[in-house]
């Protein structure tokens, strides 16, 4: 009797297996009709959310009016107090008031003023109410003052130039950029909360069905543990920056947001923090879900951790409002808490560069913290199903 | 050789195992038997590396089985494990890329061996749709996909119609053929007497009986006598000496003989009733050689 032959088949490399399982994941879920919903739905409702805030008149509006004798005097302060209300006036010229009713009739323009120079000038509007009619009264009253004025002999001088000075250089874009992180953020609390669960629904079907066993039988615990949260975590990559892709040429195409540099800047450290938070909340849940057999008894193994990830997300919110409180200050250095609140005081530009480090070290402290004690735990739970293991349990089993 | 060799397990305060030690030859089939909780189970998941020993360990070709080997190593646990929502010829493909094949030698062996046990039309259907019988079959080809030097599995034919026992027992017969070791236990001893070469009945964490079939059967103390005599009453051989009545039923006699008791005159008796419509010394099956080992060390344990 002779052995076979096996030397075509060479035994993988670690990082070989963790490929494989990591491939496995991707190639699963990639497939996954709840994964392929779930994306469509986030960018439509990006999408939506943009949609809303160019019709919510985000941009600048404009009005269209018609104009019935006059004189350039009477169109350029028309244009004045248009910018001054910050709405771009066009002027047509109309023949006469017949022209002038059926432009009005048919939305040709917003609204037709006639006899603007004369003792009893008209505006003639679809229906009363509206913000052109402000500007017109405005634009006539000063038109008539500045006449009465020159009638009377008194000479303007120009008004003087009011020089700006801000103290806090560049509040505005800041607010933006806390408005981004802060979107960014509700986005993170969604993926981590979606692909957290994806990790632990896995690891319970492997337990359940006792694939474990065949796989435990050509792989170390780590290997798959690892396989499992890189494989899933970078699909969860590519869906952020698919999002952040979408969210930023919206952004841009709608003209919602002025500043592209600033809001890059914030999106990829929005990317950044995904990172580091997913590799936190991943293994947590991994863990946690190997301590169960069913995929029924998930949520109660599960609730703490969502529990972080929520208070997480109402002091990010509490930190855009108020980024120097000490709460926001405190939080952004809890590991768990820091991928959420951290983005959102960074974009405030309330964070100095060394805190943003500290946070990050301590974020990466804890993750090698639970890679190391939740990688027995897992080892010890996975081979052994039933009910729900206790913590002490699952180490104990690692041992024996 | 495939050797086990002296594996103890206790879990808690249950001594499950207590020095169970085979040797399994390359191309030998072998019958791993034993009544419910003896311990099978545990001292194949140690082979595999899913129970650690207290002591004791198992060998392939004198070294250690490690990592290395296992992934050499074909297994089938006994609840079964595969993930329900992937397509069976992935599945395969993805278990033979898990033991070292690349992925276009993965992808021929998992065609291959869902086409050899009769999978081929469902290499695109997800496992859980298919019927109990049918992921056994997957089960197998994914302990068989990576042409394994050592074959261990947990009650393969259990759950299985005799079309598919048939199939699957021809696959194992040509693995063994290859000289893979095939180790595997089962409740259906008719099967194993049929199948294997060797055969170890594991009762109360040690193994009582290995060996061949037929050693076996000469160690087996006592030796049996079937006599159909239509015509005599009851009672007709209860006068030879050295012989003890076992059961007696219409005619139908099964006698066991002391050592130094004549056949002859067993014979002489039957001749006397009348016709003697069969007479010969009968084989022990070996669902009779286990009660008898299993009960044998009820009787020293206790």
């Amino acid at each position: 009797m002779t052995a076979p032959a096996s030397t075509d088949i060479k035994p993988h490399s670690p990082t070989q297996l963790v490929r494989l399982v990591a491939g496995r994941e991707i190639s699963t879920r990639i497939r996954d009709k709840g994964f392929l919903v779930s994306s469509a739905v986030l960018i439509v409702l990006i999408i939506g959310l943009m949609l809303f805030q160019v019709l919510l008149g985000g941009g600048e509006s404009t009005s269209r009016i018609g104009l019935v004798g006059g004189d350039r005097a009477v169109e350029q302060v028309l244009q004045q107090q248009g910018d001054a209300l910050g709405t771009e006036v066009t002027v047509v010229e109309l023949a006469d008031e017949a022209a002038a009713r059926t432009a009005v009739a048919e939305e040709d323009v917003d609204a037709a003023l006639l006899d603007p120079t004369g003792s009893r000038p008209e505006l003639l509007v679809q229906s009363a109410g509206g913000s052109t009619e402000d500007l017109v009264r405005s634009a006539l009253a000063a038109l008539s003052v500045a006449d009465q004025l020159t009638e009377a002999g008194v000479q303007l001088e120009p008004a003087p130039a009011v020089d700006v000075v801000a103290l806090e250089a560049d509040e505005a874009d800041r607010t933006q950029a806390t408005v981004v992180a802060l979107l960014g953020v509700g986005l993170l609390y969604f993926l981590f909360i979606l692909f957290g669960q994806f990790v632990a629904q896995g690891v319970v079907e492997e337990k359940s069905s006792r694939v474990v066993e065949l796989l435990l039988a050509t792989m170390r615990p780590w290997q798959l543990l690892a396989g499992k949260i890189i494989g899933l975590g970078a699909l969860g990559l590519l869906q952020t920056a698919v999002i952040a892709v979408v969210g930023v040429a919206g952004a841009l195409a709608f003209d919602v947001i002025d500043l592209p540099g600033q809001l890059i800047g914030t999106v990829l450290n929005v990317l950044a923090w995904f990172v580091i938070g997913y590799a936190f909340y991943a293994a947590v849940f991994a863990v946690a879900a190997s301590l169960v057999s069913r995929q029924e008894d998930l949520g109660s193994v599960l609730t703490p951790t969502t529990i972080l990830l929520v208070v997480g997300f109402i002091v990010a919110i509490q930190a855009a409002q108020d980024p120097g409180s000490t709460l926001a200050t405190v939080t952004s250095y809890v590991p768990g808490l820091s991928p959420m609140v951290m983005p959102v005081r960074q974009a405030a530009g309330e964070a100095a560069w060394w805190e943003v480090g500290l946070a990050v070290l301590l974020m990466v402290l804890a993750i090698a913290v639970i890679v190391r004690i939740g990688g027995r735990i897992y080892s010890g739970a996975l081979l052994r199903t039933g009910g729900r293991l206790k913590l002490r349990e699952a180490l104990a089993a690692e041992k024996a | 050789m495939l050797e086990f060799d002296g594996l103890y397990k206790a879990y808690d305060s249950n001594q499950v195992l207590e020095g169970v030690s085979f040797t399994v030859a390359p191309g030998q089939m072998f019958g791993f038997c034993g009544s419910n909780g003896a311990g099978k189970t545990t001292t194949m998941r140690i082979a595999m590396g899913l129970a650690r020993a207290d002591a004791g360990e198992v060998r392939w070709t004198g070294r250690p089985v490690d990592e290395v080997v296992r992934r050499r190593i074909g297994y089938m646990p006994e609840e079964r494990g595969l993930y329900p929502k992937m397509k069976v010829g992935e599945q395969l493909a993805y278990f033979a890329r898990l033991h070292g094949l690349d992925a276009r030698a993965a992808g021929r062996a998992a065609e291959h061996w869902a086409e050899r046990l009769g999978l081929g039309e469902r290499r695109n259907d997800r496992v859980e749709k298919l019927s109990l019988g049918n992921q056994q079959r997957v089960q197998l080809a994914a302990a068989l996909v990576s042409e394994p030097d050592v074959l261990i599995l947990d009650e393969p034919f259990s759950g299985l119609d005799p079309v598919g026992v048939d199939s699957l027992a021809e696959a194992l017969l040509e693995q063994c053929r290859r000289g893979v070791p095939v180790v595997f236990s089962s409740h259906q001893l008719d099967l194993v007497e049929r199948l294997c070469d060797a055969v170890g009945i594991l009762a109360r964490g040690k193994i009582v009986a290995s060996g061949t079939v037929d050693e076996l059967r000469s160690a087996a103390a006592g030796r049996q006598l079937r006599v159909v005599v239509p015509d005599a009453s009851v009672g007709w051989a209860a006068a030879v000496p050295g012989v003890r009545v076992v059961s007696e039923q219409r005619g139908d006699t099964v006698l066991e003989l002391a050592p130094g008791a004549d056949d002859q005159q067993v014979l002489a008796a039957a001749l006397a009733t009348g016709r003697v419509a069969h007479f010969a010394w009968r084989e022990p099956t070996l669902v009779e050689l286990f009660r008898h080992a299993v009960t044998d060390t009820r009787e020293v344990a206790a």
